[in-house]
């Protein structure tokens, strides 16, 4: 009997994962959290990961054919959802001491620069299913290591309830249940072209955003 | 050896394999396996991927390999378990199928340990350092245990709500009894290695930096009688039988328990993660200690609520 393919999904990536969760700056970072310098630094680079998500799910929308209409609607309301969250990552940026208006002015590290050309090449190109293969690996960072990562922040740099975490950690919650709706849309792909650009999507979200985090 | 065994041993020895490392001893025809799943020491799908393609290559040679030797190269750990993170991503995506899947994974490779006589091996383990849940699931399935003294284990599943479901139960009761397993699986308490030996899970205890002299002991003390020790090891399986079923059953139980788990449980279940994230990283204190903490905050609660286990259950 074949695996559903959120299941396959899992297991085929499953390494690109663990080499996020076990680089050893990830892991310093989880373990003791990070400098107020180095935490403003990913919040910049989240921003513009976070600023181009939509376009690229916009992108990847309006390129999926009729057959597969269930995931066009399924990326519709994504983008619903995500809709204003790069001005949470800036009210973050603000409450660690860092003025919003200077995020959108700064460049992103190369790293966040491939990965957000390949998603829109990807979306383009490649396979417009392919923005699935983003959505699960930032999901699966954001609901799998965003919790602990937003406690380790929140206690090394000494801030209150969710002040300056409140991106990673509503995301921590919040992608749970994203994790949830994009299990069941992923479950309804069913051709091996849509599957095979998701699984290589995903390998290098994770890849390219081990690199970003390990550079901060 | 003839041409065949020798072929088949080429094979075995000759796959990449990137979490663990194999020995070979000719004249003791000793398997010994070396894990070593770098910086967190776990069951994780590619490291249990490749322990069953060494099972497989062990089981289609049969008469190859005598002794079946496990340790691990991570210092001060053994095996932490299940893969935390994998189980809060399943969790979280509600994907009980999955969950089911991994477990099954595991079941299978504890199920080859279990017939491993069948097919003429001995299987020995030598832990050096902490072994948790899953972890300490898979030591006991092994024929001969070996812990350096300072080793410790425990199933600390039900302090983040959950259970062993990989063989803890059948083979803690088969091999210390019903009233052991409930102490330590309904505790989630951690144990030293005496503490485990004196519960029959654990044949030797040797002082740290021992415990390579004492696998080397063992097998050549267990090869000459080795057709005589793998009868009667058969001869046990018949008279305690643990079935395949039995553990699918159990395994299917916990995968949708696992779905039950409130956020609540699943930040313990972080917690820990984040203590072997620190153990990783090169600080002292990891999982063993948070456990202990946990241990504690579940005491303190108790004491202020007034409510225990056992009150709760009368």
């Amino acid at each position: 009997m074949s695996l559903p393919f959120f299941a396959e999904l899992v297991l085929r990536t499953d390494e690109a994962r663990r080499e996020f969760e076990t680089h050893p700056v990830v892991l310093d970072a989880v373990a003791h959290g990070m400098t107020l310098e180095r935490y403003s630094k990913l919040l910049m680079e989240l921003f513009h990961l976070v600023w181009h998500f939509n376009p690229i799910c916009a992108a990847a929308a309006s390129r999926v054919s009729d057959e597969e209409r269930s995931i066009r609607y399924f990326l519709y309301e994504h983008i619903h959802e995500e809709s204003g969250h790069e001005e949470w990552v800036l009210n973050d940026l603000e409450a660690v001491g860092v003025l919003r208006e200077t995020a959108p002015l700064t460049s992103p590290s190369v790293f966040v620069t491939a990965l957000c050309g390949y998603n829109y090449w990807c979306a383009d190109r490649r396979h417009p299913c392919s923005a699935l293969g983003m959505m699960y690996s930032l999901e699966v960072i954001a609901s799998v290591y965003g919790g602990p990562f937003a406690s380790a922040i929140s206690e090394s740099l000494l801030l209150e309830n969710r002040r300056g975490v409140s991106f990673i950690s509503s995301h921590a919650e919040m992608d749970a249940q994203h994790m949830i709706s994009l299990r069941l849309a992923l479950n309804t792909v069913t051709k091996k072209e849509a599957k095979d650009a998701i699984v290589e999507s995903a390998l290098v979200n994770f890849h390219h955003f081990t690199k970003m985090f390990a550079a901060i | 050896m003839n041409e065949r065994q020798r072929n088949q041993l080429v094979t075995l020895m000759s796959r990449p394999y990137r979490y663990i490392r194999l020995e070979w001893s000719s004249d003791l025809c000793a398997l010994r396996v070396r894990t070593c799943v770098k910086p967190i020491q776990c069951y994780s799908l590619a490291a249990m991927a490749e322990l069953q393609r060494v099972f497989s290559d062990i089981s289609e040679s049969k008469g190859l390999v005598r002794h079946f030797v496990m340790t691990s190269d991570v210092p001060g750990v053994f095996n932490f378990g299940g893969d935390l993170s994998l189980f809060v991503l399943l969790i979280r995506a509600r994907d009980e199928e999955s969950l089911r899947m991994y477990g099954r994974r595991c079941v299978d490779l504890v199920w080859w340990m279990e017939t491993a006589s069948q097919i003429g091996v001995h299987t020995t383990v030598l832990v050096q350092g902490d072994t948790l849940g899953g972890g300490l699931e898979s030591v006991i399935s092994f024929h001969k245990v070996i812990f350096e003294q300072s080793a410790q284990a425990g199933f600390p599943e039900v302090l983040f709500n959950l259970f062993p479901g990989m063989g803890g139960w059948n083979f803690v009761i088969r091999k210390a009894g019903f009233a052991i397993a409930n102490e330590m699986i309904l505790s989630g308490a951690l144990y030293t290695a005496e503490q485990l030996q004196r519960r029959h899970l654990v044949d030797m205890v040797v002082p740290d930096g021992s415990g390579e002299a004492a696998i080397e002991q063992l097998l050549n003390s267990v090869h000459p009688r080795l057709n005589g020790t793998l009868a009667a090891l058969e001869g046990r399986r018949y008279a305690s039988p643990i079935t395949y079923e039995s553990m699918l059953e159990i395994v299917d139980h916990w995968a949708t328990t696992a779905l039950k788990l409130t956020d609540r449980d699943l930040r313990l279940m972080e917690r820990l993660a984040r203590a072997q994230a620190r153990k990783a990283g090169g600080q002292e204190e990891g999982a063993v200690d948070e456990i202990k903490r946990m241990e504690l905050d579940q005491a303190w609660d108790e004491e202020r609520t007034g409510i225990t286990e056992w009150t709760a259950l009368a």
